[in-house]
């Protein structure tokens, strides 16, 4: 092994006749924080739930670690050090916010050190004070954060979000991005899916581009910026080319 | 601590003093203290369902074969073998156990109305069975606990009802004990998690699978426990009483959805207000129109599930909580 921490090779995902992820072959390297991007329906989100191991994958590999986590149940998947944010956020909603992110603490500690820890995952991401409020109360941007939280609680060694950063401000933003690197400095990898160009371009070293389920280009920010296919995929194939005579 | 902590630990604890007082005024072999009795039975039957229905919501309406394994376990070991029910009910125990083992093997893959639907087929067949095995069963004439009152407690029989009293007492207090070490546990939180996401509880590293098995069996096993001491309280049952779906299956889910689902005194309120009101319906209508307690009953959940599902409990801490927001402003 080439000292990745994943390896995703020739992974498809079809429903039915929807080819959702079709051939996706990339590496990630411990510390790396990578984003993965795409026009809307391009497989972003069905390509984390086949990482994580919500639906299996129809072929290809997923090695993670060293170990082969294709096929394995969600849980062994994130007992192994891989989990991630849900874009809708699926908060546990009648449980107070330190309880949610308890409960992702559980997978690899006691109750006891799954409390300690989980108010440090909220204070870390800046929750600290609504600790007791009932998860199903809180705003967009404060779910996010929990859902952040109780991801972080799990001590991952790879964490997906998936669109944490919608709805908030600039502001708020720039303190993810923050939190993101600090972490990621302290050894945790990301791969990150956001429609916010600005900040994926801001936090992410390299990119990831899918459209129709294809990985169309990986590269680093500069590189995805000048890519035709890119451009095309985003733009629309006639837009990019009848945009150089002008 | 803060003034409904303690509110929340004195009040219950007063139900409990009045309870080990409240017989020794009454009648020892009459009939208001058998409904106590019946009300605390029910009301540890409805702690138990509480573990797998109430904390992770998986709407179990089959328990009434856990119940009816207890039952038959003891009474047919005693009677045939003269075997104590006190070591009968760990048979029972036991068998429950292995009859939940297999009911999940194909029960828990199913969600919310399909779960609830397989399980409903599952008591049945265990009533069917009952009813047609009759050389082990005695089959729809029923099953009588030979009377021995001369055993004293090893037969765990008694020859007032104030004895059974206190034993069903000491059996609500030790399910709801259980009940309640499961809520605080890492278990607990890994039920909830089950009952409000259970992707989202995978995701985060819970076995959702693991997690249902084990509280259905634990479940299971408190049931068949009950099953045993209602059958040595009652002396005689059949199959479509012991196995029946509107007198155990239902009332269990009915007496912890109306006192609140998922929270540790939602079967005493459910239990105290049920009990009862089923007993008054039954001698005011029941020699007149057959059947009608039952459509009572019918009507009381639809109205309770449809005005508030979260139960009775909910109720009276909205009501506190306005109180309290009054009194601030």
């Amino acid at each position: 092994m080439s000292g990745h921490l994943l390896e995703v090779r020739n992974v498809t995902r079809r429903f039915g006749g929807l080819v959702a992820n079709s051939d996706v072959t990339f590496t990630v390297s411990p510390g790396e924080i990578i984003g993965l991007i795409g026009p809307n329906g391009a497989g972003k989100t069905t390509l984390f739930n086949v990482l994580v191991g919500i639906y299996p994958p129809s072929s290809g590999e997923v090695i993670f670690d060293g170990k082969s986590i294709g096929g394995l149940k969600p849980h062994q998947i994130a007992k192994a050090g891989l989990t991630k944010t849900f874009q809708n956020v699926a908060l546990f909603g009648e449980t107070s916010v330190l309880d949610n992110v308890v409960t992702g603490g559980l997978v690899n500690r006691s109750l006891t050190d799954a409390r300690r820890f989980a108010a440090e995952c909220l204070e870390r991401v800046g929750i600290g004070a609504i600790a007791q409020k009932k998860a199903g109360d809180l705003s967009f941007p404060e779910r996010a954060r929990v859902e952040v939280a109780r991801a972080l609680c799990t001590s991952p060694k790879l964490l997906l979000l998936d669109e944490v950063m919608a709805a908030l401000t600039p502001a708020e933003m720039e303190e993810i991005i923050e939190l993101v690197r600090s972490l990621r400095d302290e050894g945790m990898t990301f791969i990150v899916v956001e429609h916010h160009m600005k900040a994926v371009m801001k936090l992410c070293e390299r990119l990831i581009v899918l459209n129709f389920g294809e990985m169309i280009a990986d590269g680093t920010p500069e590189e995805i910026a000048g890519n035709r296919k890119v451009l095309d995929a985003y733009l629309g194939a006639n837009f990019s080319t009848q945009g150089e005579g002008h | 601590m803060t003034r409904s902590n303690t509110l929340s630990i004195a009040l219950p604890a007063l139900v409990v003093l009045a309870l080990i007082i409240a017989p020794l005024g009454l009648d020892p072999f009459g009939y208001t203290l058998r409904i106590l009795c019946l009300m605390l039975l029910f009301c540890a039957m409805g702690q138990a369902w509480n573990i797998v229905g109430g904390l992770a919501n998986q709407i179990s309406l089959g328990h009434a074969a856990y119940f009816g394994i207890g039952a038959y376990s003891s009474t047919i070991l005693f009677g045939s073998l003269g075997v104590s029910p006190l070591i009968g009910v760990f048979v029972g125990m036991f068998l429950a156990a292995i009859f939940a083992l297999v009911l999940s093997l194909p029960t828990l893959r199913l969600k919310g109305h399909y779960f609830a639907l397989a399980t409903l087929a599952a008591g049945e067949v265990a009533r069917v069975v009952a009813n047609s095995w009759t050389s082990l069963t005695g089959g729809p004439v029923g099953i009588s606990v030979p009377y021995r009152p001369d055993a004293g407690f090893w037969a765990l029989q008694f020859q007032t009802v104030l004895p059974n009293y206190y034993l069903f007492l000491g059996a609500m207090i030790l399910v709801s004990l259980v009940f309640w070490l499961v809520q605080t546990s890492a278990f607990g939180y890994r039920l909830r998690a089950i009952k409000e996401n259970e992707t989202a509880a995978e995701v985060i590293g819970v076995n959702t699978y693991r997690v249902k098995l084990h509280a259905s069996i634990l479940s299971a096993v408190l049931t068949a426990m009950l099953g045993t001491l209602y059958a040595q309280f009652q002396f005689f049952f059949d199959p479509d009483t012991i196995f029946g779906v509107a007198t155990i299956s239902v009332k269990m889910a009915l007496i912890v959805i109306l006192g609140g689902a998922g929270r540790l005194y939602g079967p005493w309120v459910g239990a105290a207000v049920i009990i009862p009101l089923e007993e008054m319906a039954n001698s005011y209508l029941g020699n007149s129109i057959a059947g009608l307690s039952q459509f009572a009953y019918g009507v009381l959940l639809i109205v309770v599930i449809l005005l508030n599902p979260r139960g009775l409990i909910s109720l009276f801490e909205s009501l506190r909580d306005r109180l309290k927001g009054r009194q601030r402003a």
